[in-house]
């Protein structure tokens, strides 16, 4: 049974994908149906709508979401009152989504659900705080299409990533795209003594000297940086900024003959918005990103299937996928894990 | 006037509503669209339920009351007799459990200010496994055959695994089984609770009041407010009236906010004094006096009498108006005018302008102002202007801020018989510490 073990390990889950149609529902209904609940309290939302019987963009054949007993869910209250099991309503959370509030249940007798939780980051972290009170060990959210926001390690500890043909349909081109995402995942954490420091900030551009000296820009965010008129690089060892990376920061860092000395800085993965090739060339010159929050990548799986048609062979995928990222990669569908 | 409406007169009750510590949405509706209170016996009754609250620890009762919803929508239809869904029947549940602990609570602590109805058996229909604790489904007990739908579904679902075709068309018979067998019983719940609609209604109310009363009282106690004695006519005056917002800033900064005396009937008022002596802070804390008593908030004075007035009307003068077309001066004329009219027709009103004309020459200004005192000689409720000019009618009475002493503002107001405004507008443009030779040519021309 792959990787159930390790989810276990964490209290928070997250399952995002890197496209539409990559698979992910079938790999949450895939963890639903094996978590051990008479060991651990489970509570299930999503980001977004999930659950629905047919793809609203695409006009595919979804997977629904399947509760097991038990088993808490979030939703908008219009979804609520067409679930398809038995459950008990125990709270309504002061969350509204477009749907309506958003409610909490306790499966009773197993059955379908639409699931539509909090739609932003701060509502998902203040609902993962709120379930706590109905003494959950784990909650899950399902993240929206291509938003990788709700895996954000502020708001769970664990991530589980979905790709597929969807993404791509060239094998090459998917097992690039994908890795690049894994090793953002991966980047290192900060391991420094303005650490703490760092991770108080809440907006702007930053910078650490070589006496551990923290100074601010004045900049906004990133986007700002036009306004700058000297290279902020200078006797600088961290540059840390709190909103996004993006590649404008990126190339002024690279260009920088300090680029050997200094490290870039985010607060974690979900921050990093630059592209690969200029990724690469920052690289080349020795520049290094690290994180100051980290999530752990439990596994990729993929769906080598697009809703175009198109089929990759999905153990060619797997294998290349695996070889390529250095973690297990699984195919839920194919290996048909009874769903 | 509602609250909400007495929000938009300028003088610091928006920063007493957005200080004030009410937990529930609904209590925070219910004090925006409350009415202002007119009579002496509505408002006595009330600050007797908030003196109540004031003596007594509420900590235990706000505590519950943050788990209060607003339900009314829900509430209405149960009383039209729809029949309610999963939500609604678990909101009503969770009103009649949190009302009834409050009720226990409050008879803990003998508190009568507020009265809670008999919810017990609301909580016992929709608790049918004697739980007791906050949460709602169509449950097995209701029915045998839901339990037994209930079992055959389970049975066929198991963990969700993927059905054949035959299962899966007998699997949806049930779940309509269910849902049909759900509806009948929620139907009858319905049909039970309607009868109580109308006091889960006043449970409602009343929760709701209980919440504004407890942040009235934690509020009086943070700001120094005092209960307000008072009257339907007759004299209004302060003793130790400040502006809690301008002292809560000053303490801040860690200095002294100093209280200031006043008193009026039915003569007009008016304040002369230096410029930055505080003339429009007194306006100001006397229109938010007004309102706060009115609306049975604790009042910004050591102690205080207030007499009832229908209105409040605030002349500050800069209601200029570009889009409309009109300087400043127009609109200050025109706003006043309103006043006067308001007066003529005998209505009780509280009208507090600042410096009227002051927007043009200083000869037909006085003439103007002094114009307005003849005019208004006697105003049911009460009439206070500011000035800067010497006005000679005999009929006013008239503060004066001590201004000036040995370089330090005193902000005292004391009665004084002469209309002569002090002189003291360089000292001050002085010590603002403006360009020198600027002050020393004014000197010049007053000497001259």
């Amino acid at each position: 049974m792959p990787f159930i073990n390790e989810i276990l390990k964490y209290d928070s889950l997250s399952i995002v994908g890197l496209e539409k149609n990559v698979g992910k529902t079938e790999c949450l209904n895939y963890i639903l149906y094996r978590l051990p609940l008479h060991r651990k309290k489970v509570a299930v939302t999503s980001i977004g709508i999930d659950g629905e019987n047919k793809d609203q963009v695409t006009s595919t054949k979804k997977p629904e979401i399947f509760l097991r007993e038990g088993m808490y869910f979030s939703t908008a209250e219009t979804h609520y009152r067409e679930r398809r099991l038995v459950s008990e309503l125990v709270d309504i959370t002061n969350e509204r989504s477009s749907l309506g509030r958003i409610v909490t249940a306790k499966v009773s007798v197993g059955g379908k659900a639409l699931i539509s939780g909090p739609s932003s980051g701060v509502s998902l972290r203040r609902w993962v705080a709120g379930v706590q009170k109905f003494g959950i060990d784990l909650t899950i959210i399902d993240g929206a299409i291509s938003r990788l926001s709700s895996a954000s390690p502020a708001i769970s500890k664990a991530m589980v990533l979905s790709t597929g043909a969807a993404f791509s349909s060239n094998i090459n081109t998917l097992v690039q795209k994908t890795k690049f995402v894994v090793e953002m995942i991966g980047l290192p954490k900060l391991d420094d003594v303005t650490r703490d420091a760092l991770c108080d900030i809440e907006s702007g551009v930053w910078g650490v000297d070589f006496e551990d000296n923290i100074i601010d820009f004045k900049l906004t965010s990133a986007l700002a940086l036009s306004s700058l008129k000297s290279d902020i690089t200078v006797g600088m060892r961290l540059i840390f900024t709190v909103g996004a990376l993006t590649d404008k920061l990126l190339n002024m860092v690279a260009d920088s003959k300090n680029v050997r000395n200094v490290t870039l800085v985010v607060k974690d993965f979900t921050k990093i918005f630059v592209t690969e090739q200029c990724y690469r060339v920052f690289c080349a010159r020795g520049g290094k990103i690290k994180v100051l929050q980290k999530s752990k990548l439990i596994a990729v799986c993929v769906n080598p299937t697009a809703p175009n048609g198109y089929v990759l062979d999905s153990d060619i995928l797997c294998e290349k996928l695996q070889d390529a990222l250095g973690l297990p990669v699984y195919d839920i569908v194919k290996n048909n894990y009874d769903i | 006037m509602t609250f909400k409406s007495a929000l938009e007169i300028d003088c610091g009750l928006r920063f007493m509503y957005d200080m004030l510590d009410i937990i529930s949405p609904c209590g925070r509706k219910m004090l925006l669209e409350s009415e202002m209170m007119t009579t002496k016996r509505e408002i006595d009754f009330h600050y007797r339920r908030l003196n109540e609250i004031y003596d007594k620890d509420c900590t235990r009762i706000a505590h519950k009351l943050m788990c209060l919803k607003d339900i009314h929508t829900t509430l209405a239809r149960l009383e039209n007799g729809t029949v309610l869904d999963d939500i609604e029947l678990f909101e009503v549940k969770y009103l009649a459990i949190i009302s009834s602990e409050v009720r226990t609570l409050l008879q803990e602590q003998k508190i009568v200010a507020v009265g809670l109805p008999v919810l017990e058996k609301v909580v016992e229909i929709l608790d049918p496994d004697r739980t007791n604790i906050p949460t709602f489904y169509v449950y097995d007990s209701y029915s045998d055959e839901l339990r037994q739908v209930r079992k055959q579904i389970k049975a066929i679902q198991g963990n969700g695994e993927e059905l054949p075709d035959e299962k899966r068309a007998e699997l949806a018979v049930l779940l309509q089984k269910n849902a049909d067998l759900e509806y009948e019983i929620r139907e009858r719940l319905s049909g039970e609770l309607k009868e109580f609609a109308g006091n889960l209604g006043v449970a409602l109310r009343n929760l709701s009041f209980l919440d504004i009363l407890i942040a009235k009282a934690a509020q009086m106690k943070k700001f120094g407010l005092c209960f307000p004695v008072v009257v339907e006519e007759g004299e209004t005056f302060y003793n130790g009236m400040f502006n809690p917002q301008v002292k809560d800033t000053l303490l801040g900064l860690g200095k002294e906010y100093m209280p200031v005396d006043i008193s009026f009937e039915r003569e007009p008022v008016t304040i002369i004094g230096a410029n930055m002596g505080g003339k429009t802070v007194v306006l100001k804390c006397l229109a938010l006096n007004q309102l706060l008593a009115q609306f049975g908030f604790g009042v910004a004075a050591h102690d205080c009498c207030v007499s009832l007035v229908d209105e409040v009307l605030m002349c500050i003068g800069d209601e200029q108006s570009i889009v409309k077309g009109i300087s400043s001066f127009a609109a200050e004329i025109l706003a006043i005018d309103a006043v006067i009219k308001k007066i003529r027709d005998g209505r009780c009103i509280l009208a507090l302008v600042d410096e009227p004309a002051r927007t043009t020459n200083p000869v037909e200004g006085t003439a103007l102002v002094e114009g307005l005192l003849e005019v208004i000689s006697d105003v049911k409720g009460g009439f206070v202007l500011t000035t800067h000019y010497n006005i000679a009618n005999s009929a006013v009475k008239r503060y004066r801020v001590k201004g000036l002493r040995e370089g330090k503002m005193d902000y005292t107001l004391e009665v004084t018989h002469s209309g002569d405004v002090p002189h003291e507008a360089v000292a001050i443009a002085e010590s603002l510490g403006i360009d020198p030779e600027w002050i020393e040519c004014t000197k010049r021309n007053l000497n001259n």
